[in-house]
């Protein structure tokens, strides 16, 4: 029997446009021109233009956004790739063997319910001891520590899912630790280290607090720069410009989200055990 | 090919013993056959020799290298898991040369030993693809073929065809006898199905509560059973164990008449064993014993009848197809001295006092 599919599109429509209409909201003004801003709060645009693009896409003296989208990225690439190096390594020692299960495992997650505010100081300190301060290197290693415990938590559950017998088989056939590990443990975890990764790197993208405290103009990234925007002439805050920006810094992220959607949701270990 | 000698092995998980001073020796180009209940450590008993278990106590040799201490890799076994453990990120022809590839043979040489395994084990149309595209048939002999290629001291095999219907399960028992024939290799064989045991095996051992209970060749443990744990285990239907009084020359079965067997031993307790094969349906006017059918399954070839001969004693005998006493029915038994077993009443076999198997002196009788 055919179902009607009327009222259930009905509901889809309603659910996605409210949670949506911050996101609707902002990229409509966007494409609002100053004047337009102040009168017409609605969703719908009177007269669409693309000056306020115009303006946050030209370089000026004072601002850059390319600039800002390189360090963010450059930052954010680190953030998000040196947790899965350094988690890899540890989570299956951890998962098959059981070491750092009880110490190592229980502080590096409880990192993540840590206020990242108490590094603030101590942080700054020890970054301007090493000159690390206002470099992409300084910013990317305090997003990986941001990132790390994620990571290692997703990874520790990745590995522990994956049937021994895999492991022991290519123990039999021959794998040390670690050709087991870079053959089979690796791949099998593909799914996983791209969730860590799309995961890392949005959360990254999006952090503030340390690209304010640790970055002057060198390595500012973009969700820093972004509030550069907001005031440009001193008049105000200009609000077609500051949604333009909004939509190109979340532009990354989401671009990233969409191309790897299905590829988070997938599993590699079909096919491995029973019939 | 090597010879695989046990001794003495001791495995414990924490205080729960698993394995218990097992002592046993494999010869080179046998299969033997682990099989008992589940729970009895056959699979744990396999994993020590792999070495994917380490001995708590004991050694291992294998081809006269202690092993006991070795990793895995250095026993130069080839195993098949129960679940086959292929690698699921991996096609055919790369699950099979993983050995090859670890061990860094020249690439030629890896093309042609998978191609050999892929011909013999029929996988030539496969090896693209990837195992989760493959039925559990094909599955299985991926995993054959992933321990043959490597030329192994010996093989093992963890249950290989438990996951298989019975038709293919069948099938496949033959392909492996086949495939042992032409390849001659030492291997231990792991299940819990006496049919496979029986069929497949050079040499059987029968675990229980980790220890062994008998070992030797199908027709020794199905005709000359250790103990009551053997006797029933092999052989299906299993074999009907009854307490009856051993006298002088004569055995009681309570309720009925006394049966003539001359043997050499005290009036005691026993137990003795008849297999359902063994007995057969007779006219009232003969045979020994009579009891009333309480349950009678056709097998096609085949009928097990199970009749109740009083003193809740129950008795299953297996009868050709043609003869169908109907439930209810009051039915005479016969069964041949000669196939009398005798069991002490701790289930161990009855021993003579010149250790041997207690028997009926058929020479002193007519049978
Ligand atoms: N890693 C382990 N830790 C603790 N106990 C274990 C472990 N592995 C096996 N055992 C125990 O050892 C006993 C024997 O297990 P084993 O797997 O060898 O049995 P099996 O004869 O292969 O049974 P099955 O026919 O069900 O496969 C069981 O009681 C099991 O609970
Ligand atoms: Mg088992």
């Amino acid at each position: 029997m055919r179902r009607r599919m009327g009222p259930r599109w009905i509901v889809f429509a309603v659910a996605g446009f409210v949670l949506n209409f911050p996101i609707l909201s902002t990229l409509m003004t966007a494409f609002k021109g100053p004047n337009e801003v102040n009168r017409n709060a609605s969703l719908w645009v009177e007269a669409p233009t693309l000056e306020n693009f115009a303006t946050v896409l030209t370089i000026s003296d004072r601002l850059n956004v390319y600039y800002y989208l390189w360090n963010s990225l450059s930052a954010v690439l680190i953030g998000a790739i040196l947790p899965m190096v350094v988690a890899f390594p540890l989570a299956w020692p951890m998962v098959r063997r059981g070491y750092g299960r009880s110490i190592l495992f229980p502080i590096i997650v409880n990192l993540r319910a840590l206020p990242l505010i108490v590094f603030a100081i101590p942080l700054y300190m020890m970054y301007a001891t090493l000159g690390l301060l206002d470099t992409h290197l300084g910013l990317g290693l305090i997003l990986a520590i941001v990132n790390l415990p994620l990571t290692l938590m997703l990874l520790v559950n990745a590995i522990a899912d994956l049937p021994i017998e895999l492991e022991e088989a290519a123990r039999m056939d021959g794998a040390r630790t670690g050709g087991l590990l870079i053959r089979v443990v690796l791949p099998l975890c593909r799914p996983a280290l791209i969730t860590t990764f799309v995961f890392g790197f949005i959360t990254a993208w999006n952090e503030f607090l340390f690209g304010l405290m640790l970055t002057t103009s060198e390595a500012v990234p973009m969700t820093v720069g972004a509030s550069l925007f907001f005031a440009t002439s001193g008049g105000g805050v200009q609000w077609g410009v500051a949604s333009a920006v909004m939509i190109v810094a979340a532009l990354p992220p989401l671009l990233l989200g969409l191309i790897m959607y299905r590829r988070i949701t997938g599993s590699m270990v079909a096919g491995a055990v029973k019939g | 090919m090597s010879e695989i000698r046990i001794e003495n092995l001791h495995k414990s998980f924490g205080a729960h013993e698993v394995i218990r001073d097992i002592s046993l020796t494999i010869s080179e180009q046998e299969i033997c056959i682990f099989v008992g209940p589940s729970g009895c450590g056959k699979s744990t008993l396999l994993r020590l020799i792999a070495g994917l278990e380490e001995a708590t106590s004991g050694s291992i040799m294998i081809g006269g290298k202690d092993v006991t201490h070795l990793e895995p890799y250095d026993r130069k076994l080839s195993m098949v898991f129960q679940s086959y453990a292929l690698y699921p990120h991996m096609n055919v022809r790369d699950n099979i040369a993983f050995a090859l590839h670890t061990a860094k043979l020249p690439k030629d040489q890896i093309a042609e030993k998978v191609a050999e395994a892929a011909r013999i084990l029929r996988l030539e149309d496969y090896l693209d693809r990837r195992p989760n595209a493959l039925s559990g048939g094909q599955r299985l002999r991926v995993a054959i073929g992933r321990a043959i290629v490597r030329e192994p001291a010996a093989f093992l095999f963890d249950e290989p065809l438990s996951n298989l219907d019975a038709a293919l399960r069948a099938d496949t028992r033959v392909e492996i006898a086949t495939l042992h024939r032409s390849l001659n290799a030492t291997s231990i064989y792991v299940t819990h199905d006496q049919t496979e045991a029986m069929t497949l095996a050079d040499r059987i051992v029968v675990l229980k509560d980790g220890q062994i209970m008998q070992t030797g060749s199908p027709t020794e443990l199905y005709d000359n059973p250790a103990n009551v744990f053997v006797a029933q285990f092999l052989g299906s239907p299993k074999m009907n164990i009854l307490n009856v009084q051993l006298g002088e020359n004569v055995i009681t079965i309570p309720g009925h008449k006394e049966i003539i067997f001359p043997a050499e031993a005290m009036p005691q307790d026993v137990q003795l064993g008849v297999r359902p094969e063994a007995i057969s349906l007779v006219d009232p006017d003969q045979g020994q014993f009579t009891g009333v059918v309480k349950l009678n399954e056709y097998h096609g070839g085949s009928r097990t009848v199970v009749a109740d001969i009083g003193v809740e004693n129950l008795v299953t005998v297996q009868v050709p197809a043609n003869q169908s006493p109907h439930i209810g029915e009051k039915i005479r038994l016969k069964c041949s001295i000669e196939n009398f077993h005798i069991f002490q009443t701790n289930g161990q076999r009855f021993l003579t006092d010149s250790g041997k198997f207690l028997e009926a002196k058929l020479s002193d009788f007519d049978k």
